[in-house]
């Protein structure tokens, strides 16, 4: 069964990876997080419009030596595909994502619920063989250092499923 | 108003233009300005390619920008790509870049594709949307000489700046490649990997 996840203790991690700004399309199930990153003095938090516009900005980032990492949900993953396909994967940008699972039946894996946007979503990446990681608690809040690591080593997008709600 | 009387300036002398103005700015420029403007900026350690997510350019520069508060930076946008990301003028006002100039090159078609009109051509201004999105200043010229008598003041205002500019297509249908045999690294991944080096240092 997954726990929530303390905000507080995803922005330190952030912070541990060295993130320098957030690029967001506001989710539901991080909005706590949302809710202090609008308050950190020191990662900037960047909103956009729709999740294309977010990779896209993310990537400007990175090509301008900051750090970024993009948050959304999932129905905004399955919105962005071609920008996923066409910037960070086959422009090599090192994207970490967080993306909530609203929705989710938190007493089963994602892929055995019932709607389509939590049930799909792993699979999705699957096909377009990008790695994903499950927070399914606080015991997993140091895959957000590790994700940098693996987007850097692979040169590409890895992706980090927040599996519950942040508090 | 029908397209007949429209004026329209060339494409490639807007672009002239704009590259008697090229300093140090950092260019992103997508789809049939891209070639053109290579052969007239000289140097590419600051020139960015959008291609392979149309539409992008945009908020790419301005990634670049908010990065880099200290440089201008220029994006040359189609009308149909900006149209496609049509809410990137809102994130672009919300995060109001100071050194932003964007300049739309509306020539009313999707040309790379053949040339097909863009939806509402000779309703649709880009300009209006700009403004109305919150950008600092939004400008529309149908000809040469006035945006070349009005740029430099533009460019010393503070952004974000929006230039549409009313252009004539040109005979720019991207003709099908040879698809590639084998795993390579994409022109995009190369250029952006440049700049940033260059940037870097």
């Amino acid at each position: 069964m997954a726990q929530p996840i303390a905000a507080s203790m995803l922005l330190d991690a952030l912070h541990e990876a060295g993130v320098t700004d957030v690029v967001a399309v506001p989710d539901t199930h991080q909005r706590s997080l949302i809710e202090l990153l609008q308050e950190s003095a020191d990662i900037r938090f960047i909103q956009t419009t729709t999740e294309d516009e977010a990779i896209a900005l993310a990537a400007g980032l990175i090509i301008g030596g900051r750090r970024p990492i993009v948050q959304i949900q999932h129905a905004g993953l399955f919105a962005c595909v071609n920008n996923m396909r066409g910037v960070a994967m086959d422009g090599e940008f090192p994207l970490v994502f967080l993306i909530g699972l609203l929705g989710r039946d938190v007493s089963k894996t994602p892929r055995d619920n019932f709607g389509s946007m939590v049930r799909l979503a792993e699979p999705l990446l699957e096909t377009l063989d990008i790695p994903s990681h499950l927070l399914e608690g606080p015991d997993d809040v140091g895959q957000v250092v590790d994700a940098f690591s693996e987007a850097e080593e692979r040169g590409g997008p890895v992706v980090l499923f927040v599996g519950t709600n942040t508090n | 108003m029908t397209d007949s009387d429209t004026r329209r300036m060339s494409r490639d002398a807007a672009l002239d233009v704009l590259a008697r103005r090229r300093e140090d700015q950092i260019v992103v420029s997508t789809m049939t300005t891209m070639t053109p403007w290579r052969e007239r900026a000289g140097s590419t350690e600051r020139d960015l390619i959008c291609v392979g997510f149309m539409g992008g350019a945009s908020t790419l520069g301005l990634g670049v920008a908010l990065a880099r508060p200290d440089d201008d930076v220029w994006v040359f946008d189609g009308d149909g790509s900006l149209a496609m990301q049509l809410g990137s003028l809102v994130t672009i006002a919300n995060a109001s870049p100071r050194r932003f100039l964007h300049v739309v090159f509306h020539n009313g078609v999707y040309e790379t594709s053949g040339a097909q009109p863009l939806p509402a051509e000779g309703r649709v201004s880009f300009a209006a949307m700009a403004e109305g999105a919150g950008y600092a200043k939004a400008v529309r010229f149908d000809d040469i000489e006035a945006f070349d008598a009005q740029l430099d003041e533009l460019l010393d205002g503070d952004g974000p700046v929006l230039v549409e500019l009313i252009t004539q297509p040109t005979d720019a249908f991207f003709k099908p490649g040879t698809p590639a045999t084998k795993p390579q690294k994409s022109a995009l991944a190369r250029n952006w990997q440049a700049v940033r080096d260059a940037l870097a240092n």
